[in-house]
Parts: structure tokens; sequence; C-alpha cells
């Protein structure tokens, strides 16, 4: 029996030296990234109360609102240099039933006081005064009376241009139930769009990728000098694509197609073809080569081999990597409509630079609970078929 | 008649599993091919469907020329050379009537068979053949349920799916306990004298060679260093193609007194 062991080499100073040079560099290279990156803990710790307003207001979605009856009447309205009052109209509209406003003067100019008068609105019910022009500026509140009529003076802005206006009343009943915001009924339909524009764009992926697939495995490709250029041209194509961001691909997408959901799912697909056919292709090497060989003794074609021996083994495999990038996607397209990609990225982005928080909440908590939901419904059904 | 005229295989990193072996096996033999791990013995065995392809040499089956042929030649010879695995090779997720009705893959109309039809008469035919290796109530189950011994039965089943002439078996029995071994080989031996197909079977022990080989091989470093009947290999030989090393080690329940003695 032969107990000896090999003789152990001599501690040399190299070890060391080396271990030495290794944690220098290491200092330099943290160093330096913590300059070029700007590290401050000083300007974390002291802005995070500058958080506090957003995480608040987020943690409030906008997701339900009183349900409410509204009323309203508008009558025309003048600004010019000189108040007075509007020439009568030619013939005077035949009394509609239900709420009208009447307002004097109804020529005024900036910054006058104006009178507005309504009735037959519904009795004791909170309201507002709009002057209604493109957009609308809130004059002041009123509350109808028992008899259902108001009057109220209200303050002409000073900075009103002259021109036509309209000056509208509008009364509102808050009812016993609760609605979905408008926030939220957008947030959902956006919502599902996204999940089906992920869906689009992993099927045009799966497609294209899994015949890519085929001519991107080693196992299969290797034998003949063609297969080989093959194999890496489909693997160096694949790289390519992946390596491109999806946030990228979409900007070029939505010049070609436009801005909207068909440019995300342009980009999805193309980055997707990268993605898949580089995990297909692996999928299809680490089968097991035996039934190859098997079926290739048989005296099969090619394909036949191809049906019988790798089919059968990829399936699960490719189910579950499709799935796990569908589930990838639905996350990427809510950040693709950041950048013109549809979906519901496209109002997030608009909620948050309108600084409207709560809207943004509703967005971010739907995109949340549908991220999660696909994750934990993907894992399961993977866990079951492979 | 299979006829193999100097045949050599160097792989391309540098490994020469076969030397000039030149060898010929008549119809209906049951040619044991016995040696070290490394020896050539499943080189050869795949030089002559052609999964391996040889450096140079020649193999002659009934006078066509393996080496020669086409892609599409060669798929015609294949269809004539069944082969069974030592892992069995069976699709695993695959039900054992696929597994079985996928040696007839040769035969059958190419698109039929992309989309998993068969004709009638070969469903038929992968029944029987499943009846035939005992495992026909298995049919529907999935190959990966089965155990070591009816896999390689399934196996064997598949092989004659093709209808073949000659029967390779690399290693059959190696993954398998010695009763089960003794089962393989018996539907094997059973083949090879009601169907006559001719048999060519790699085996590690030498003690199933004994048992069931109408001829015995013996490759050493890729070079061809017995060839006789079974009985003939005695203590001496046994040294020259296993090494000084060696010891013998007999397998399986059917030993006869006179085989264990021979055991050094």
């Amino acid at each position: 029996m032969n107990n000896q062991r090999p003789p152990t080499k001599p501690a040399s100073l190299l070890g060391p030296l080396r271990t030495a040079l290794l944690v220098l560099i290491l200092a330099a290279a943290y160093a330096y990234g913590f300059r070029v990156t700007k590290v401050n803990l000083y300007d974390l710790v002291t802005g995070l109360p500058n958080m506090h307003h957003i995480v608040l207001s987020l943690l409030q979605p906008d997701l339900f609102v009183r349900a409410t009856e509204m009323q309203k009447s508008d009558t025309p309205f003048l600004v010019r240099a000189e108040s007075g009052a509007l020439p009568p109209p030619p013939a005077t509209p035949p009394a509609k039933p239900g709420p009208s406003v009447e307002i004097y003067p109804s020529v005024a100019k900036p910054g006058d006081v104006i009178e507005v008068k309504g009735r037959d609105f519904k009795p004791d019910t909170p309201g507002v005064i709009y002057l209604i022009w493109v957009g609308e500026t809130r004059l002041g509140k009123i509350t109808t009376d028992a008899q259902g009529s108001f009057a109220a003076k209200v303050v002409l802005p000073g900075d009103v241009t002259q021109g036509d206006y309209w000056i509208e009343a509008r009364v509102f009943r808050e009812l016993n139930w609760y609605v979905p915001s408008e926030t939220l009924i957008l947030s959902l339909r956006l919502m599902l769009e996204t999940i089906f524009l992920a869906l689009i764009g992993t099927t045009f992926s799966v497609i294209f990728s899994i015949p890519l697939s085929f001519l991107g495995a080693r196992n299969l490709m290797m034998g003949a000098p063609f297969g080989r250029a093959t194999y890496y041209l489909s693997r160096t194509f694949f790289n390519l694509l992946r390596s491109i961001e999806v946030l990228i691909i979409v900007v070029i997408m939505a010049v070609v197609v436009g801005i909207g959901p068909f440019a995300g799912v342009l980009a999805l697909a193309v980055h997707g073809i990268g993605a898949l056919g580089k995990l297909y292709s692996e999928a299809i090497e680490s089968i097991d080569p035996g039934p190859i060989e098997a079926i290739t003794a048989t005296g099969a074609s090619r394909l036949q081999v191809i049906a019988y021996a790798v089919v059968p083994q990829i399936v699960p495999q490719f189910i579950a990597f499709t799935l796990y990038r569908w589930d990838i996607n639905v996350r990427m397209a809510t950040v693709i409509g950041l950048v013109g990609g549809g979906g519901i990225g496209f109002i997030l982005i608009q909620y948050i630079n309108l600084l409207e928080w709560n809207q943004a909440g509703t967005a971010i908590w739907l995109i949340a609970i549908v991220v999660m939901a696909m994750d934990y419904a993907s894992a399961v059904i993977r866990e079951k078929i492979v | 008649m299979l006829k193999i005229e100097h045949l050599t295989k160097i792989y391309e990193d540098g490994t020469k599993a076969l030397d000039d072996v030149s060898l010929t096996v008549a119809d209906g033999e049951f040619l044991v091919i016995v040696g070290l791990s490394g020896a050539g013995k499943s080189t050869l065995l795949r030089c002559i469907n052609r999964l391996v392809e040889p450096t140079s040499g020649k193999i002659y089956l009934d006078d066509v020329d393996i080496t020669a042929a086409s892609p599409k030649e060669l798929r015609e010879i294949r269809l004539k050379i069944g082969m069974i695995f030592q892992q069995f090779n069976l699709v695993k997720r695959s039900s054992v009537l696929t597994n079985t009705l996928s040696g007839r893959l040769g035969y059958v109309s190419p698109w039929k068979s992309l989309v998993y039809r068969f004709p009638a008469q070969d469903v038929a035919r992968a029944h029987a053949n499943l009846e035939r290796v005992g495992i026909a109530e298995k049919a529907r189950a999935r190959a990966d349920t089965l155990s070591g011994g009816q896999q390689q039965r399934v196996g064997i089943a598949r092989a004659l799916m093709q209808e073949p002439k000659l029967m390779l078996a690399d290693e059959p029995v190696a993954s398998l306990d010695p009763a089960t071994s003794h089962s393989v080989l018996k539907y094997l031996e059973q083949i090879n004298k009601e169907d006559g197909i001719t048999v060519i079977c790699n085996l590690h022990f030498l003690s199933l060679a004994r048992r069931y080989a109408s001829r015995v091989i013996a490759l050493k470093d890729g070079r061809l260093v017995f060839d006789g009947r079974p009985q003939e290999i005695d203590h001496r030989r046994f040294k020259e193609i296993y090494g000084e090393e060696a010891v013998q080690v007999e397998i399986g329940p059917e030993l006869t007194p006179e085989e264990a003695t021979q055991a050094p």
C-alpha cells in the first residue's frame, strides 16, 4: 500500500503578496466606483422625508368614489372691456323643464363680481360654479335651498382674456354606494391590454424561436461543417437580439409602427426571440442523447428523429420556459408603456408627471398584484408539468 | 452475412478505438464480444450501423458496402439492423407503445409519422412484439414507469419492429441485476433461434458469454485478440484479454459447478 502523500509545496512569499495586491486592486476599484456613482449617504438620510408625501399617497390609491348624481345648467357669458348686458336672443327658446341659470351682468370685464342665480335644481344640494372655455375654471361653491334655488356672487378672475364663455352650475348629490373611480377603470382596461400585449408578444417570439432553436442546438448541428456554421450563426443572432434592451427596441418600433401597444408587441417579440431561442436551444442540448441514437439506428430520417426522440423530451421544458417568458413579458410590458409601447405604463408615466400620486398608486398596485399573481400561477403550472 | 475488413476507428482526440479489425459473421450466429471497458466493443457495434463513422476499412452486409452507403441507402441498411442499448435509450416520457412503434419509422410515410400516426397493422405488430417480450399489458404506460428489465424488453420490441436481419446489443444487461440479465438475454436467444436473427452482443461478463454465445471474440486496445468458441477461453486466454490483475467473477443463478471451478 502506498500511504505517502505528495510533498507539499514550500510556502512562498508570492502568496501573501498576491493577496495584498488583490486587496489593493479591489479597494481602488470600489473607491473609484463610489466616486463615479456619487454615493452619498447624507443626501439619502436628509432627503428621506421628501418621500413621505409620495409614499402616503401611493398607499392611498384612487380606487373607489362615492357614487354621485349630477345636475347642470349653463348660460352664455361674454368677457369684454366693459360690462353690460347681452343683447336679447332673437327668439326666446321655450323654457325647458329642469334646472336653469341666470347671470348678471352677462357681459363683464375681468375682475368684476357676477351674480349667479339658479332654480329648479335638486333641493339642499352642494354644487360648484364653473367658467367654461376650452377648459374650465372653478369660480365658487354653492348650496341649493329647500326649493332647489341658489344665488351666489362670484368674482371673475383678473387675468381672464376677452372672449365668449359659458357659466355653468353643477350640483352633486352623493349616493349611498361606491363605484370604481375613473382611474381604476382606466387602469384595469390598460392592465388587460398589458397582459394581452405580453401574450401576443410572447406568442410571436415562440413562433420564431422554436424552429430557430433547433438550428442553435449544438448536439443536433455539430455533425457537418454546414451545421456548425448554422449553429454559430443562430447563437450569435440570439445573443444579438437578447442584448438589445426592450426599451430601446420599443423606441425604434414606435418610429416604424407609431406609438402604441403594437410597438410594444413587436419589441417584446424581437427581444423574446433572442431570450427564448437561447433557452430552447439549451433545453434541446440538455436532452438525453440515447433516444436520438436509438431512433437514428432504426433507419428513421432526421425529421423523424427530431419528432420521436427530441420533441417528447423538450415539450415540458419548452412550456415552462414559455410561461416564464410570458411572466417576464407582463412585467416588461408595464414599463415599455413609459416609452410609448402602450399598456398600463403609458398612463402610469402620465400620472407621475402630473404628480397625481394617488392615481399612480392605483396603477402601481394593480401592476404589483397582476405580476405577483402571474408569477405564482406560472410557478405552479411549471411545477406541474416538469 | 456480415463481413468486416480492416476496420480502424481513430476518434478526433486521437484515441485509437479500433485497430485493423477483420471479422466475418455468418447468418444465425450469436456472437458475443468481450473485453475491458474501452477496448472498442461499443465502437465496433456502432461502426456496423454507422452511428460511428469508421476511419478506414470496409463493412459489408450481404455484399452491400455499408461504409460507402449514401445517407438514403444507409437508412435502408439500418432498417435491417436492430439495436438495443445499455441504457435502453427509450424516450422516457413517451408511452411504451409509442417507443415500440418508433422502431417502425423507417417503413412508414414520413409525413404521417410526423403527426404521430401509424398504420393499423403496425400498431397490431407493436402489440404482438410487446406480447412476445411479455409486457403487452404495459403498452399504455409511460416508459419511465417500467423497471430496467422491462425497459430493455421494450428496447427489444422496438428493434423487432424493424424486422431486422441482424441485432446489435451494446451491453444490454450491464445496467440490470443478474436475474433480470438472464431474462433479457433469453429473449435475445429466443429471437436468435426462432427468427434466425444474427445477434452481435457486447458483454462484460465471461460467464454470460459462455452461457449464451455460439462464438466469442475478444477485443483488447482495439485489436482482435481472440476468436473462437466460448469453451476455448481458458485461464491463460482470460488473462490475455482482461490483463494479469483481473479476477474472474461469475454472474447469475444459472451457473454450473464446472463453470464455477473455472474461476481462478
